[in-house]
């Protein structure tokens, strides 16, 4: 069963058509990668999908409800989290609080709950910590709940980040390039952590990511965009000896350069 | 300062920036001004310090960027530094002495002159003097670089609470005055207008030695309160606040009426700034039309309590819940059209709305209701259980209360999950949007919330003039609360309190500064913005940063909330 269909989504900027047709159906609980040249639409899909962006045409589904036109706060309290591509972390905000945040629309505590400390609000606020302090300790960050989320590691930060994420208590997770700026090493915890977020929590992932290592090492689909519209689709197997995908990222090779001269 | 931008010859240029900085406090009047006051009687005036002050720091900077190049040459730079800035000055009595500068600037005056060559007789004698005191200072302040630090600071300590002293001697003269042994200590320590020399030297080693033994000792009383049980430690937290509560009920009537007087504006202040500090600390709304609010709160008591409107002629206590309410009204409803405006759009509209409240409450209009220019006026005192809030002393309670009830409120939020859904918005909107937080919601809450605060403070202000006048609540005001929060640290409770007492409370007691206000917060915005951009009193110095040190050794997670 697909956990989100994207069914011919259209998204232009200006004249500029930056999702163009689009059709995509992610299975409920399996890795999703979707990869495509700096500037296919990549991101811009995910933008659509968190209610950042309100496409032209087209149907965003999660579990048959449509997400298209809802506010990004009516979506992650739907079920879809992401991350973004260069973090944004709320910097001035500890590690904790960052996740806190996160827990948000879990939390019921009204304004005068709060000024009174009703008991009731008193015994939210500490499940939502123990919550917190799980979750810290869930990304491997556990002892550094007080730091400034500005002041943590580049690789804590990335993790911190899917923790607030997960905090939102996510069935799809979009994962905006995880792994950018990792080395081998930090790729490798990485992918096995985002398993570890399928296998254990059952959450769908959807990932866009650089690292061809990464995508073909944990996607069980991938979709490739080029100018915004799926150029290719399939295992990693099918789509890394498809001859238009190659193409795609390294240019039309020589036969192009023939054209050229003759004209 | 990385070392490609180190200057090649700082004595000249710090001489030549610190030179025209003490041009300009001469020529904008206010030595002049400063100089009515002695801060040790005989010996050295306001006007004096605060040029020597200048001076020295100066001096000293030049000290700190010429060390680098070796001890002599850094003495010659200093040397260099503080003859030329006193070499500005003379040069400046010179032209002065031949071209009349008070057509251009009014306060090139010949007393001017005179205190800058010390009321010499001859003219060449007082230059001389002007440079020696600028070699002196340069020297001294080379001097104070060279100590080690723990000395510098014991020293810069001892002399700058003679300063303090020095300049708030009005102040603590009567308060010393209360109690006879205190009142001796006085009679030593002051002499008609200022400090005495002795009693400035007693003060000053006073302090040293104080200072030295805290700096010694402050480790160890530290630790030992931290080896206490955890019991212990919350009872003597516990004996701390109450000692702190006593001291502010008492402190009325131990201050008199004047400083009564002075303590109720900084709690208006206070009041005012708890409740920006939650739209533009917490939400990071910039909220340029807050005094809005304080005049709906100022005006709602006046129309329902004072007999002039006479249409209801409630009591205080019945006007001041109208009042609340209303103004956290007017704050939503203001918040409505600007719900999607940002920055800088956010804070023009909202400066608009300041406007319209003001001139609406002046207009002949709606004067039949308002009291249009003339304002309202014989607006009841409140009063409670017999006990009236009639003049500083008494309205103090009312303030102090309010402050009490507004922290509460305040600190409250904060730790909750709206105060984090503010932060949140004020961090990044978008991403907090995508969190799961409904700006529309939050947004309206924190100018509410802020709104109900201003307007509780402008009903105490009312009940506190006995009248309201249109011309009270100008944008000025709005900016005087900006100013205190921002001097304080965005977002910080305490740095309310700081901001409060340094921007409001001081200006009011150094009455010379009065005039150089705008000046001294301009002055003063610029160096926070500098030095300490922070504020004083940050939000972040809670525990976070403190903790930076501990984590290494993989301490758990302390429990919260």
């Amino acid at each position: 069963m697909a956990a989100v269909t994207i069914k011919r989504l259209v998204k232009q900027f200006g004249g500029l058509v930056a999702i163009d047709n689009l059709d995509v159906e992610v299975k409920e609980q399996s890795i999703h990668s979707i990869i495509g040249p700096n500037g296919a639409g990549k991101t811009t899909v995910f933008n659509c999908i968190t209610g950042f962006y309100r496409p032209e045409g087209g149907d965003i589904l999660l579990d048959d409800h449509s997400m298209v036109g809802l506010l990004p706060d009516q979506i992650v309290q739907h079920g879809i989290a992401r991350t973004y591509q260069n973090i944004r972390l709320f910097p001035n905000l500890t590690a904790m609080e960052n996740i806190l945040v996160g827990l948000h629309s879990h939390l019921k505590a009204g304004y005068f709950g709060i000024v009174l400390g009703l008991p009731a609000t008193r015994r939210e606020e500490k499940e939502a910590n123990d919550q917190a302090l799980q979750l810290l300790n869930f990304v491997n960050l556990s002892g550094k709940g007080d730091l400034l989320a500005k002041n943590l590691p580049y690789g804590d930060q990335r993790r911190l980040e899917i923790g607030r994420a997960l905090a939102t208590r996510p069935k799809v997770l979009l994962l905006d390039e995880p792994a950018a700026g990792m080395n081998p090493k930090e790729s490798q915890d990485l992918m096995d952590f985002i398993r570890h977020l399928r296998d254990e929590l059952g959450i769908t992932i959807i990932l866009i990511e650089h690292q061809m290592r990464v995508v073909m090492g944990i996607s069980e689909k991938v979709t490739v965009l080029d100018y915004g519209k799926k150029i290719a689709e399939g295992t990693p197997a099918d789509v890394q000896s498809n001859p238009q995908v190659v193409e795609a990222y390294l240019g039309r090779g020589s036969s192009v350069q023939h054209t050229r001269t003759a004209s | 300062m990385n070392p490609a931008q180190t200057q090649k010859l700082p004595g000249i240029q710090m001489g030549l920036i610190g030179g025209v900085c003490l041009v300009i406090l001469a020529l904008i009047g206010i030595v002049e001004a400063f100089n009515e006051r002695h801060i040790v009687a005989e010996v050295i005036s306001m006007g004096h310090t605060l040029l020597l002050l200048t001076a020295a720091f100066v001096a000293y900077l030049t000290a700190a960027r010429s060390r680098h190049l070796g001890f002599g040459r850094a003495l010659g730079h200093v040397l260099l530094a503080g003859l030329i800035m006193s070499a500005m000055l003379a040069l400046l009595v010179l032209v002065g002495q031949a071209v009349n500068l008070r057509q251009v600037f009014i306060n090139a005056s010949p007393g001017l002159y005179q205190i800058l060559i010390f009321h010499q007789e001859s003219l060449a004698a007082g230059i001389a003097l002007l440079l020696v005191a600028g070699l002196l200072t340069g020297f001294l302040a080379w001097l104070l670089h060279l100590a080690p630090q723990r000395l510098r600071r014991v020293l810069i300590t001892a002399l700058l609470s003679i300063v303090v002293v020095g300049l708030l001697q009005d102040l603590l003269q009567p308060i010393l005055g209360v109690w006879a042994p205190l009142a001796t200590m006085s009679g030593w320590l002051f002499e008609v207008s200022g400090l005495s020399l002795p009693g400035a030297i007693g003060l000053a080693v006073l302090v040293a030695a104080v200072t030295a033994l805290w700096s010694r000792q402050s480790t160890a009383v530290r630790a030992r309160i931290q080896s206490l049980a955890p019991e212990r430690q919350r009872n003597l937290k516990w004996a701390a606040i109450l000692i702190g509560l006593a001291v502010l009920l008492v402190l009325p009537s131990v201050l008199g009426i004047f400083l009564s007087e002075v303590l109720t504006i900084i709690g208006l202040y206070v009041l005012l700034g708890l409740g920006l500090n939650i739209v533009v600390g917490f939400a990071g709304l910039l909220d340029l039309g807050y005094v809005a609010f304080f005049a709906i709160g100022s005006y709602t008591v006046a129309i329902l309590t004072s007999p002039e409107i006479g249409a209801y002629q409630l009591n205080f206590w019945q006007a001041l819940p109208v009042a609340v309410v209303l103004g956290t009204l007017a704050g939503a409803l203001l918040g409505i059209p600007v719900l999607k405006m940002r920055g800088d759009y956010l804070a023009i509209t909202t400066l608009g709305f300041g406007e319209i409240i003001r001139i609406l409450v002046l207009s002949d209009v709606l004067r039949p209701w308002l009291g249009g220019a003339q304002g309202i006026a014989r607006i009841p005192k409140a009063s409670i259980l017999g006990f009236e809030f009639s003049g500083p002393q008494e309205i103090y309670y009312l303030l102090i209360a309010g402050c009490f009830l507004v922290g509460f409120v305040s600190w409250r939020l904060r730790d909750s999950r709206l105060g984090r859904a503010w932060m949140a918005m004020r961090e990044d909107e978008d991403v907090a949007q995508a969190m799961g937080i409904n700006l529309v919601s939050t947004k309206l809450l924190a100018f509410a919330t802020g709104a109900g605060f201003s307007a509780l403070s402008g009903a105490i202000f009312a009940t506190k003039l006995g009248s309201v006048y249109p011309h009270s609540f100008n944008v000025m005001i709005s900016i005087n609360i900006l100013c205190l929060i921002i001097v304080g640290g965005m977002g910080s409770m305490p740095g309310v309190i700081v901001g409060a007492v340094a921007l409001v409370g001081l200006p009011e007691l150094l009455r010379e500064f009065a005039e150089y206000r705008l000046l001294v917060y301009g002055a003063a915005l610029v160096a926070m913005m500098l030095l300490r951009p922070e504020g004083l009193w940050p939000e972040a110095m809670r525990k976070r940063e403190l903790h930076d040190n501990d984590i290494g050794a993989g301490e758990p997670d302390a429990p919260r909330g």
